[in-house]
């Protein structure tokens, strides 16, 4: 989430405490239209400055700007509002960093009434405290309450250092180190603030909150806050989804936005970031401070580690990719160019579409990929719940497969190959077969003739020392083959082994046979 | 030789008009010369083969049958396949087009298919409860390309895939039946309708499918009959969508549908006023009212179904008043069914030929009579359970349903042998259930047997005072009977037993319980009664082994036996379970004098033929997992009590 995010929330944030005027915090219109002042801001960010320096310098560009009569609003950060917004600042960008860049009495003037107003809020808020002890309140709460408004008081603090500090131009380098310092609280501060209890402290926790977004976005720490991640959270999502609804049918008017396009080697460059010391490349940036960690001390400040700033917050032209290949859709040269959002997407687009695929799935040896990403992605699925259709295309779920059959006249779903049942031929049958083979079929089993009852008996008995193979079934199918010898004896037999069904009479209760022959 | 000149002048397409003429008997036709012979064998349509030994001369016979039965034999397998194809000219495959080959556990797919690929005409094909069979079986069946009917019931291993095999083959397949095939789901359903646009009935009983089904299945423009039983994940969502898809249904089947209500019917019913066939049983706990004016718009239903709801003598008048066409109506187990509903209903539906009332307990004299009087062509008549049913009930049947060929009067105590006398006025009685009626005697059985004489079923079940007499008198007069049930009837001896085996035609016989036959009277029974194919005896602890010895010897056309609680020995059960080709069912629970070793050796010597056993939990461990795994690998399903 980039700072467009949380500040845009921030007006939400604020609206609410605009109605309630329980607290001697939100009352305070000049404390109000700072904040208000601030979120604004952001629009006329130079990246050469520092944070701090600009917050600063807003109030006074608003004075000097009443042509932007809208920035002040806090409740205008909408979408629609801001690209037009943005296209002015552009316009009015290399005057303004100019004008930034000089020595100006006028701003320092500026600067000194944002200090005065600034010294104002810290008297509000020490009568604050200094009211709250006179009445008696359970002692929790109080403890709850001053944390709030010492946090606020160190926000403030801050404030009023970072725009001393710009009054003079020189010290505005070292101000990293103070933003480090504000992360630090920042970040107390964001463990210790406990959920909003009673009216009064809900209303401190949205100022607060506006007033913390001024270092929260300077700084650009992602140090996560209780009321920034709540807050923020649906701002978030529907900026994700815009983001997403862009990404096909993104209307950017031409020359609305400018177009970068990267050489091949460095789309194609394993690194992107390098250090400066020992040559070493890393692809993300992150690597590459956590390296150079190695190479002394002064790499190990926080403010060192700290992520940098981006310039996105900065009011630029919005940056569009090209594919350096020509004649591809996304190339400049297209007649139906369609830009590429990020370095990331150019990366990805001119693997995917320009370059051989070098990564092979291992597992089934013929999907082959050029991002290494996509050939993971695949692997997780490759292999399992493979969906086959009859003409060779495989699916990843049997809907998609069914949809398919659906679709295409005769295509039927192939059955993979590999999980044989066997269910009629068991390995049994053929060790056993073979061990009926030595025993002849003399057994005739099933005569109605009573006289061979004792002869079977004897048999039973003579054998009876392997009388698995004797009684086997399998007899009758190892001679299956040769079943016109296996005769009984009797014709009457042979007929009542059959019976004729009329037809529609499937029931086996209706089975009549030829008893009566016997 | 004078016969001969006789036939001499019949042609041979003389003798094939007689026969067609003749019906049931050709089997005395088959014996009169070998010409008849000759001509019953070419003109032969159907064949039901019992024993697979003599499967390939049959066939040689028979070579232009149409149909060809081997339910009562699944042993087929897949050498036997490829023997009957190989040998001869295997010309019976060509005209055959329906296959039954209902339980064939042992048939694999590599057999199915080339059975199937051998004969190019077939049309219908079985493979109900082949348990095992999965989407190989179902690719092996879709060979079958003008397949219009196929029934699927409990293949069990049929998934979605199979199922896709077969409807984008078969586009011509008109029946289906799904029944327990639970692993069909949605998807499969949706590429059915898709793609076989021409069924007419289709089951989808105990799938676990969605309503999103019932969305498919609502455009299968030619459906005339769904059958939907237990399918619980079907709610009034899915019947909706009925409503207005498969304009030509007419009969609906939704019993036990858990999430189905008044509202489902509805809808589904002011879709289709033409529907002749509904069957809501034990889905709804009562009719709503919106719900009974529906059914008042449907003029043509036939057949009815609610059994287990709760009704109101309102209800049934509304039924009664409007359903005038009504031919069955099954009430069982309804609540608030009382005589005054019932006349109200009968009175409007006098063509009423099945009623079912089981455990509708306050029926009395009243209702019967009303029923008697109203619907004279009735045909079967469920009263089980209805206490108050008496000899003045039985007499007003008696008197005005002279077409009554079914009875069931299990469990009401207020039947004795006058009413029976009175009963057996009905003379053209075919089914009498007369389980748990504790109060007749041989006497009341012996007026049923004079005047009986079409009975084939009869229960006797636990009628503890028919003793021997009343079997004798049974015997004599009705000679028809295919099943008895003497369960519990503790005074039968061997005597009875020898009237028993008297019975011809008698194929399933339950002697549960008796604790005065020998192996005498089985003996008497195995040596006479041919047919014998479904035969309980168990805790019958005086047969002993050479009762048994005679089953095995005589009884070979039995598929069932239980014999649980028996006192056979080892040896005995071997030469049992080895002689009996067709058995497929048996039950061996607790016998005492069999060992682990005799039981393994007699279930090996059944291997390939059993189909079913039930066994103690407790030989699981005792009996060797290579001996189980053959069974199973054979087809045999084991179940462990």
């Amino acid at each position: 989430m980039d700072s467009n995010g949380s500040l845009r929330a921030s007006p939400w944030a604020r609206s609410p405490s605009l109605s309630s005027s329980a607290s001697g915090l939100s009352s305070d219109p000049l404390s109000f239209q700072g904040f208000g002042l601030q979120h604004n801001q952001h629009k006329w960010d130079d990246p050469s400055n520092s944070d701090y320096g600009i917050s600063a310098e807003v109030p006074f560009k608003e004075f000097n700007q009443p042509s932007q009569t809208q920035s002040p609003l806090p409740c205008n950060s909408n979408n629609e509002i801001e690209i037009p917004d943005q296209e002015n600042c552009h316009m009015s960008e290399s005057s303004q960093t100019s004008a930034l860049q000089d020595w100006d009495p006028s701003v320092m003037l500026n600067n000194l009434s944002f200090l005065e107003e600034k010294i104002h809020q810290l008297q509000d808020l020490v009568h604050l405290i200094a009211r709250q002890k006179g009445i008696g309140q359970p002692n929790e709460l109080v403890t709850q309450e001053q944390q709030l408004v010492t946090t606020d008081l160190t926000s403030i603090i801050i404030q009023l250092i970072s725009t001393a500090g710009s009054l003079l131009p020189s010290v505005r380098h070292n101000l990293v180190n103070t933003s480090s310092l504000v992360g630090q609280i920042d970040q107390l501060r964001g463990t210790t603030i406990p959920s909003g209890t009673g009216a009064s402290s809900s209303c401190i926790q949205q100022q607060n909150n506006g007033g913390k977004k001024v270092s929260d976005q300077s700084m650009q720490t992602d140090i996560p806050n209780n009321f920034e991640m709540e807050q923020n959270h649906n701002v978030g999502e529907q900026e994700f989804k815009d983001e997403e609804d862009a990404d096909d049918g993104e209307n950017l008017a031409p020359g609305s936005y400018e177009i970068l396009q990267l050489e091949k080697e460095e789309i194609l460059a394993p690194h992107t970031h390098f250090c400066t010391i020992c040559g070493k490349g890393f692809k993300r940036d992150a690597n590459l401070r956590m390296h150079m960690r190695g190479h002394g001390d002064e790499y190990k400040t926080p403010a060192a580690l700290a992520k940098p700033h981006k310039e996105s917050g900065s009011p630029k032209l919005i940056k569009r990719y090209s594919c350096p290949y020509p004649g591809c859709k996304r190339n400049k040269e297209h007649k139906k160019f369609q830009p590429l959002k990020t370095i990331l997407c150019v990366k990805n687009h001119y693997k995917r579409t320009h370059c051989d695929k070098s990564y092979t799935c291992s597992r089934c040896n013929t999907k082959k990929f050029s991002v290494m990403a996509d050939l993971k992605t695949h692997e997780k699925h490759c292999g399992k719940d493979k969906w086959l259709c009859s003409c060779g295309t495989t699916f990843s779920r049997k809907d998609k497969l069914f949809g398919h059959i659906a679709l295409f006249q005769g295509h039927t779903p192939a059955i993979p190959l590999d999980d044989t049942k066997g269910v009629a031929e068991p390995p049994i049958h053929d060790s056993k077969e073979n061990s009926n083979k030595a025993q002849s079929v003399n057994f005739t089993f099933g005569s109605p003739n009573p006289s061979n009852e004792v002869q079977n008996v004897m048999d039973v008995k003579g054998n009876s020392d392997d009388p698995i193979s004797y009684f086997s079934s399998l007899n009758f199918e190892a001679n299956f083959g040769a079943y016109n010898e296996f005769t009984r004896p009797l014709f009457d037999d042979s007929e009542g082994s059959f019976s004729f069904v009329m037809p529609g009479s499937f029931k086996s209760g209706g089975e009549p046979s030829s008893d009566n022959l016997l | 030789m004078l016969s001969q000149s006789i036939f001499c002048l019949l042609t041979e397409d003389l003798l094939i008009r007689v026969l067609h003429k003749l019906g049931s008997d050709r089997k005395q036709w088959r014996l009169v010369c070998k010409e008849f012979l000759r001509v019953e064998s070419v003109t032969r349509k159907s064949i039901q083969i019992l024993r697979i030994e003599f499967l390939l001369r049959l066939l040689d016979k028979f070579c232009n049958i149409e149909t060809l039965d081997l339910s009562l034999c699944p042993r087929i397998e897949d050498g036997v396949v490829s023997v009957l194809l190989s040998q001869g000219s295997a010309s019976w495959t060509r005209g055959l087009r329906r296959l039954v080959l209902s339980r064939a556990t042992g048939l694999g797919h590599a057999g199915l298919e080339m059975l199937i690929r051998a004969c190019p005409m077939l049309e219908a094909v079985d493979v109900s409860h082949c348990w095992g069979y999965g989407d190989r079986e179902a690719a092996a069946l879709s060979c079958a390309v003008k397949l219009r009917e196929l029934n699927l019931d409990k293949c069990l291993g049929v998934t979605d895939i199979g199922l896709a095999k077969i409807a984008v083959v078969c586009g011509k397949l008109e029946r289906l039946s799904l029944k327990w095939c639970l692993e069909i789901t949605d998807l499969g359903i949706d590429l059915l309708c898709k793609k076989c646009l021409d069924l007419k009935f289709l089951d989808i009983s105990y799938l676990k499918v969605t309503s999103e089904s019932l969305r498919s299945i609502a455009s299968l423009l030619k459906l005339e009959a769904f059958v939907m039983v237990g399918c619980s994940l079907v709610d009034d969502v899915g019947l909706r969508f009925l409503e207005k898809g498969c304009p030509l249904l007419k009969a609906i089947h939704v019993s036990r549908c858990d999430c189905v209500s008044s509202s489902g019917l509805i809808s589904v019913i002011s879709g289709h006023g033409g529907l002749e066939q509904l069957d809501a049983g034990y889905c709804l706990s009562e009719l709503s009212a919106p719900l009974v004016k529906c059914l008042e718009n449907l003029k043509q239903l036939r057949i009815i179904r609610i059994d287990g709801v709760r009704v109101s003598d309102f209800i049934l008048q509304t039924i009664g008043a409007n359903c005038k066409s009504l031919v069955e109506l099954g009430l069982s187990k309804c609540v608030g069914v009382t005589n005054k509903g019932i006349m109200q209903l009968v009175s409007g539906c006098g063509n009423l030929k099945i009623l079912d009332l089981t455990c509708c307990r306050f029926i009395s004299v009243a209702a019967i009579s009303t029923i008697a009087d109203s619907c004279p062509d009735l045909v079967c008549l469920k009263l089980e359970s209805c206490d108050m049913v008496t000899e003045n009930c039985l007499y007003q049947l008696g008197l005005n349903c002279s077409l009554l060929e079914e009875l069931d009067l299990t469990d009401c105590s207020g039947i004795d042998d006058i009413a029976l006398r009175y009963l057996s006025r009905c003379s053209k009685l075919v089914r009498l259930k007369l389980g748990l009626c504790t109060n007749i005697s041989d006497i009341g059985l012996a007026h049923i047997a004079c005047n009986c004489p079409k009975m084939t079923e009869l229960d006797l079940y636990r009628c503890v005072r028919i003793g021997d007499d009343g079997l004798a008198a049974l015997t004599s007069g009705c000679k028809r009977l295919t099943k008895l049930n003497l369960s519990y009837c503790n005074r039968i001896t061997d005597r009875g037993l020898d009237y028993i085996s008297h019975l011809d035609e008698l194929s399933d016989l339950e002697l549960r319980g008796l604790s005065n036959i020998t192996s005498i009277g089985i003996r008497a029974v195995a040596v006479s009664c041919k047919r014998l194919a479904d035969l309980d005896l168990k805790h019958c602890e005086k047969i002993d082994d050479s009762g048994f010895w005679a089953l095995a010897f005589y009884s070979q056309n039995l598929r069932q036996i239980n014999m649980s609680y028996c006192i056979v020995s080892d040896m005995v059960l071997c030469l049992l379970m080895g002689n009996l080709k067709r058995l497929q069912d048996a039950k061996l629970v607790c016998l005492s004098k069999v060992t682990v070793k005799g039981l393994e050796v007699a279930l090996r010597t059944s291997c390939g033929r059993i189909k079913k056993v039930k066994l103690q939990r407790s030989l699981r461990v005792l009996l060797s997992s290579e001996m189980l795994e053959t069974l199973h690998a054979r087809g045999c399903k084991i179940r462990w009590d």
